[in-house]
């Protein structure tokens, strides 16, 4: 689920993130600072429909995150 | 050998370059109870559930300690009312809620997202000239030449410390970061060793804040000494504090996940193949590093109430072993977690521990480690160990190879 689908070009992005697995670590805030923002302590705010050409710093915000609480996909929503 | 007795043969320097097996043997038992009394931890699902369990306390250092002066003074008026001083000021990852959370969060305030991202091109730029320095050469000790200089280099730069002081204080850090490893810090002389380190760099970071204060730059402890008014500030003895934890753990930390990374690498030369030629798989590698050779294997904690869990009670005062690199290795998380598998799924590690003392500086790290492998999976030719396994450092805890001899065609 996590792995980023590698053809080029397609529309946006699709970043979920699971709220109830977050412990905001904040990892995801400073491997992809555009799309994800820790505000207060706790309440993690993100782009769910991040542009593509993103990928590469999505990937990092996922692979970064101690409790895997995020996932993404390529959108090929028509 | 008996469970009780499987810690001793971990921090036993014999078993540095392959603690693997023991912890297998560890993990057997979720907690096992040791003969000098502590309690370790091996699996996953004990150490997750502990760690985020607000009776373990991490204030578990013994008291520090000044050794005698012959000085009747010294010894019966300033060394006490330090000891104290000291004591009552740990850095925060030896200290629990509330004063840690409110360091924490003022250190982290000083940790801004384009401070730590601005560190990209500086790392390049230190990455570059490390390699092009041993040009020429066909045989180069990855340690001394590389991993160890980058991170230094990079944390000196991050907080404000003038690099050329830098031979001053790598001693100083090697002696305090000994006060991770339990088997030494309860002994006198290293609890003597510890305290005079310690003021020599307290004295030294003092004076640096006296200047970050006359002449404000653009670094972490000009940030930290000079607080916006309206925001929270720390006290001088625990901003001393905290400048010394984030420059030893900039000098005994990140060295060992590059040196990890670059013998892990060799050793699996079909990855360090697809890492050359996708530098992108770098992130997921990393993480597959932090699970499979982490720079910290365990660290420890006190019982601050009986603690229940895996069918043992943990008795109040009980000092806890929290061994990541064990949960790490627990099949039953992880499917073969005894391969080196950077397209692993749902790599949830203690590489960076977790909970609320989860490393502060992950995300240099990550970027000091990514930049650094991809530069020298690229730039070493034919990279070959000169010596498998390399010699490791002392420490059970901060393990990684204390030399990595590496043989090359050229530097590309």
């Amino acid at each position: 689920m996590t792995e980023p689908r590698k053809e080029p070009g397609a529309g946006p992005l699709r970043v979920v993130v699971d709220l109830n697995r977050c412990q905001g670590y904040a990892q995801c805030c400073y491997a992809a600072p555009e799309h994800f923002e820790l505000r207060g302590h706790e309440v993690l705010f993100y782009d769910p429909t991040p542009p593509a050409g993103k990928q590469a710093e999505i990937a990092r915000a996922v692979q970064a995150c101690p409790v895997r609480a995020i996932s993404f996909d390529m959108g090929s929503v028509s | 050998m008996p469970h009780d007795t499987l810690f001793a043969e971990v921090t036993d320097p014999a078993n540095r370059a392959n603690p693997y097996p023991l912890y297998a043997r560890l993990r057997e038992k979720p907690v096992s109870r040791q003969s000098d009394g502590s309690y370790v931890v091996s699996t996953h699902a004990a150490i997750r559930s502990l760690i985020f369990d607000p009776r373990l306390s991490s204030e578990d250092l013994p008291p520090s300690q000044r050794p005698p002066t012959g000085n009747p003074f010294k010894d019966w008026i300033v060394n006490p009312i330090k000891n104290r001083v000291v004591n009552a000021h740990r850095p925060l990852i030896f200290r629990d809620p509330p004063d840690h959370d409110t360091l924490r969060g003022i250190v982290i305030e000083q940790f801004t997202i384009p401070r730590v991202r601005g560190v990209h091109r500086e790392v390049e730029g230190i990455v570059g000239d490390l390699i092009d320095k041993v040009r020429g050469r066909s045989e180069i000790c990855l340690v001394e030449d590389f991993s160890y200089p980058l991170p230094v280099m990079v944390i000196c730069r991050l907080l404000g410390v003038p690099e050329e002081d830098e031979e001053q204080f790598q001693k100083w850090a090697t002696v305090l970061a000994t006060a991770l490893e339990p088997d030494s810090r309860g002994d006198e002389k290293q609890r003597h060793a510890t305290a005079t380190a310690f003021d020599a760099i307290s004295d030294y970071m003092r004076g640096l804040i006296r200047e970050k204060r006359k002449n404000p730059a653009d670094d972490m402890l000009s940030g930290l000494a000079n607080p916006e008014s309206g925001k929270p500030a720390m006290g001088d003895v625990d901003l001393i504090a905290s400048a010394i934890l984030l420059l030893v753990a900039g000098h005994e930390t990140t060295v060992n996940l590059i040196t990890n990374g670059m013998l892990t690498l060799i050793r699996h030369p079909q990855e360090l193949e697809r890492l050359r030629e996708d530098p992108e798989r770098a992130p997921r590698l990393i993480e597959e590093l932090l699970r499979y050779e982490p720079p910290v294997h365990f660290r420890t904690r006190k019982a601050l109430g009986d603690i229940d869990i895996a069918g043992i009670t943990i008795p109040a005062g009980a000092s806890i072993v929290l061994l990541f690199a064990a949960g790490n290795r627990d099949p039953a998380r992880f499917t073969d977690p005894d391969r080196f598998d950077p397209d692993r799924e749902d790599n949830q590690h203690f590489g960076f521990g977790g909970g609320l003392h989860y490393c502060l500086g992950a995300p240099l790290a990550r970027i000091e480690t990514e930049i650094a492998l991809n530069a020298l999976v690229r730039r070493l030719v034919a990279p070959r160990l000169l010596e498998d396994p390399p010699p490791y450092r002392p420490g059970a805890s901060l393990r990684g190879p204390e030399k990595l001899g590496i043989g090359i065609e050229r530097i590309a």
